[in-house]
Parts: structure tokens; C-alpha cells; sequence
């Protein structure tokens, strides 16, 4: 019997040795209105969490990781998630019978307080609907309602407003990122200057994971991500690894290679050695989607590998760094080997994924 | 009107723009400068799979079967297709299917 319970406790030694011991917990946005909570290390969907003002767009994790910010569609949203507990702690909704904004994501600053959104105002009135212009907008999280708004300039209106957003360690200084880097002071919501880099993003995807992977990677007041330029005579353009300072305002771009279509957003893994990506070429018929990684130190391009493409998709790295996930349009989250960048498993969830991304806590 | 040349700046913008009119009109095309695949209309009245186009108006790469990605025009209107509008008419219109593929019968029925 002895015998019998040693074997038991060096079974479950070696199985413990063996499990994905940094596993962490993953959040997806589910249809119609959830947020599913997965364990990484057991691949399946363990909690539901409902959202009161509907159908989750975006997600974003605090800077000290304790709460979450998930935005809604439905009734254009903002819902609090205190992450220890899973408890929605603050929910409401912007919407009024007569007025609707449509946004997707935002920042909330240090204090919890205050949330930053790019977003659009429609008011309808008797006979019309007038929309405003794209438009920063400051949400009081307390009084639950727009406090503060300025137009974004004339040239920056064709900025999409699924930008993202990043907020300055000070609470200063706004960043928006999409075609162009837009750099906001938030005392007055006012564009102060622009970078001319842009975020090479597959146009399916969106710019969620900032609190999620790439978020891993930054020394307190760093954005790191991939980055796109091109020169001003014959317009190649190059991606590489740029590095922005959020205090100081200054970056620093190394470039990789030529631009290949598309890309999406950067994962990196939480030695922050490696980096992760994905490449798209072609289009239609002959689409091809390949990982793409980085030794981020070098910033030079080590490996790459084939998978099949879904036409709309979103990228994702666990929270241990051992595992790739491809998921949306669906109800399953592929996972693919991060140093073999070959297939591992497919996880089956209970809902189908939203365009909320995906949020990993340890 | 091919007997008549414009003669002043005007004149040629205006010829410049009747032109223009003359190119054919396809459905769902995006631009002149931009020729694109020209897609069947109707894409789907039904969740029939072969008829779903994607933004570019190709086939290719789809997510099959077509109730798995059928929930991305519900929300953001990406595909050309008859499906109902969650931000203005029918935001409870898939609130009993959590997952197309499996539960597409309990998608509600819409009447305009």
C-alpha cells in the first residue's frame, strides 16, 4: 500500500513537472454577451461572466493587472471586472434613447477614475441624425458619462476610430495608433504632435493584445510593437521593431524587412526575448499566413512557418509563452507550438468568440 | 455630344465628369481606381454555403461552413449579406445561440 502511495506521489510529481505549470487564465469575449474565462492548462472554458450592456468588443487589463476593462457594442458599454474576484464591479452603458456613440476600446488612466475613448456621437433629433466628427472623449467611470470631448483635426478624421489607445505613465499624454501615431496632451485633448509610423495590422484584426502580450514586454512607460514606414520617393515600406518611450515622447524604429501585406500585432513571450507575428501575403485564392519570430534583442527575424489562413482571424501567445493561438469566427481557439510553430491542439469553447481579443492573466 | 469640345477649364472638368458616368455600374463596387471581383447580389437569404463573399468579394479562404463567421456581419455588416442588425433593429437576435454553428435553429426570426 506504501508502495502503492509513493507511486501515486511520484505520479503526480511527474505529471505536475510535466503540466503547464505557468498556465494562466485566458479571457474571450463570447456571443451574445460574455466574457468566457479558459484555463489554459486544462483547455477548457471554466467560467461565464455576463455582461449587463452587451456584446464585448474590446478588452484591456489595468497597468497593475487587477482590473479589467471590457467595452460593448450593444449599448455602447463600459464593464469593470475586478480580476481576483471574476465580479463585475462597475457596469453602464453611454447610450440614450436619443443619443449613441459608437466606440471600441479606450484606456483608463491610473487612477481608475477616468477612461479614454476615439469615438463618434450620434444624436438624433426630430427630423435628422447628426453625427459628430471623430472625437477623443474622456468617460467619468464614477458619474458614468462623457465629461470631456474634442474633435480630433481635420486631417486626422480618416483615423479609424478602432485605434488604439495608450496612456503616458504621468497620466499626460495620449497616444493613438493606426495610420499614424497621434500624440494627444490629455489636459486639453489636443493634438500636440504625429509620428509618421503606422501600425501594420491585418485589417480583420484589432489592436487588443496591447494589455495582454505585448504589455509582458514593457518596462514601466514603454510601447513596443511592430511598426511600419515607408521611404518617401519610391514608398517601400519596412517593418520592424519600434519602441516608444511614453513620458519622454520619443522612439526609437529598427527595421526587419520589407513589408509583407498585412501583419498583425506583436506577441512576445515573458522573457521578452522572443516575438511573435503573423504575416499575410496574397489575397483571395492565394492567400498564404505564415508566423513569423523574432529574437527581440537582435531584432532580426529567426523563423517562420506556414498555417492555413481563416479568412478573418485573430493572433494570440499564451500566457507561458509556449503556445500560439489562432481563434475567431468560431468557437475554437487553435493552438500551435511556439518553438515548432506547428499544430498542438484545437480547443472547443462554449460560445462563439467576439472581436474582443484576448487577455491572459498568470 | 462628340461633334462638341470644351474649350475653357470649365468646360473640361464638366466633360471630365461625363466621362466618368459613362463606366459601367456594378453592384457592390467599391471605386473606379479599384476593380474587384464583381459578386453575384443576394449572397445568402439562406445559410446556404457557396454564395457567402468576403470583403474583397472573394470565395476563397471563407470560413466554412457559413454560420461559423456569420456572426461578424450580424455585428460589424462586413459581409454583403442578409443577416440582422444588432446595433440598431435586432440587438436580441442571437441572444439564445451561443455558437452558430451548432445552434443556428435558435437564431430569432426578424420581420421588417
Amino acid at each position: 500500500m506504501k508502495m502503492l502511495r509513493l507511486g501515486a506521489i511520484a505520479l503526480l510529481s511527474a505529471v505536475a513537472a510535466f503540466s503547464p505549470a505557468q498556465a494562466g487564465t485566458m479571457f474571450l469575449g463570447g456571443y451574445p454577451n460574455q466574457l468566457m474565462v479558459i484555463d489554459e492548462a486544462k483547455s477548457s472554458v471554466t467560467q461565464e461572466i455576463k455582461l449587463e450592456t452587451g456584446l464585448p468588443m474590446s478588452m484591456r487589463l489595468s497597468d497593475d493587472g487587477k482590473l479589467l476593462y471590457a467595452t460593448t457594442i450593444t449599448t455602447s458599454g463600459i464593464e469593470v471586472m475586478d480580476v481576483a474576484t471574476r465580479k463585475i464591479v462597475n457596469s453602464f452603458s453611454l447610450n440614450t434613447p436619443t443619443t449613441r456613440y459608437r466606440f471600441t476600446g479606450g484606456v483608463p488612466d491610473r487612477s481608475g477614475r477616468y477612461f479614454y475613448i476615439l469615438a463618434t456621437r450620434i444624436d438624433k433629433n426630430l427630423d435628422t441624425f447628426r453625427i459628430s466628427k471623430l472625437q477623443f472623449m474622456v468617460v467619468d467611470l464614477q458619474t458614468k458619462a462623457v465629461v470631456k470631448t474634442a474633435d480630433l483635426d481635420a486631417e486626422d478624421q480618416k483615423f479609424s476610430y478602432r485605434g488604439a489607445l495608450m496612456l503616458s505613465p504621468d497620466g499626460k499624454t495620449l497616444y493613438a495608433f493606426r495610420d499614424k501615431v497621434i500624440v494627444v496632451n490629455t489636459a486639453d485633448l489636443k493634438t500636440v504632435d504625429h509620428f509618421d509610423l503606422a501600425k501594420p495590422d491585418f485589417p480583420g484584426m484589432q489592436d487588443v493584445s496591447f494589455g495582454g502580450g505585448v504589455g509582458r514586454l514593457q518596462t514601466p512607460g514603454q510601447f513596443v510593437s511592430l511598426f511600419e514606414t515607408e521611404d518617401p520617393y519610391i514608398h517601400n515600406k519596412t517593418f520592424g521593431v519600434a519602441r516608444l518611450d511614453l513620458d519622454t515622447r520619443q522612439f526609437t524604429f529598427t527595421p526587419i524587412g520589407p513589408s509583407p501585406r498585412a501583419l498583425s500585432g506583436l506577441e512576445v513571450s515573458p522573457d521578452g526575448k522572443s516575438g511573435y507575428t503573423v504575416a499575410v501575403n496574397g489575397d483571395l485564392g492565394s492567400q498564404r499566413c505564415e508566423f513569423w519570430r523574432f529574437d527581440l534583442d537582435t531584432s532580426k527575424a529567426l523563423d517562420k512557418a506556414e498555417f492555413p489562413c481563416r479568412r478573418r482571424f485573430y493572433f494570440g501567445i499564451s500566457g507561458n509563452g509556449q503556445n500560439l493561438y489562432i481563434y475567431g469566427a468560431g468557437f475554437d481557439v487553435a493552438v500551435y507550438d511556439a518553438k515548432t510553430l506547428k499544430p498542438k491542439a484545437d480547443w472547443e469553447l462554449t460560445h462563439d468568440t467576439t472581436m474582443s481579443g484576448m487577455v491572459i492573466i498568470p | 455630344m462628340k461633334h462638341l469640345r470644351p474649350i475653357n477649364k470649365k468646360a473640361e472638368r464638366i466633360d471630365q465628369a461625363a466621362s466618368m458616368t459613362e463606366e459601367d455600374v456594378v453592384a457592390l463596387q467599391q471605386g473606379p481606381d479599384k476593380p474587384k471581383p464583381h459578386v453575384p447580389m443576394g449572397c445568402t437569404l439562406s445559410f446556404s454555403p457557396g454564395w457567402e463573399v468576403d470583403a474583397g468579394g472573394g470565395t476563397a479562404g471563407l470560413c466554412q461552413p457559413v454560420e461559423r463567421d456569420i456572426y461578424d456581419c450580424y455585428v460589424t455588416c462586413f459581409w454583403p449579406v442578409q443577416v440582422a442588425d444588432h446595433v440598431n433593429y435586432s440587438p436580441d437576435w442571437a441572444a439564445n445561440c451561443a455558437i452558430a454553428t451548432k445552434d443556428w435553429r435558435k437564431l430569432d426570426l426578424v420581420f421588417p
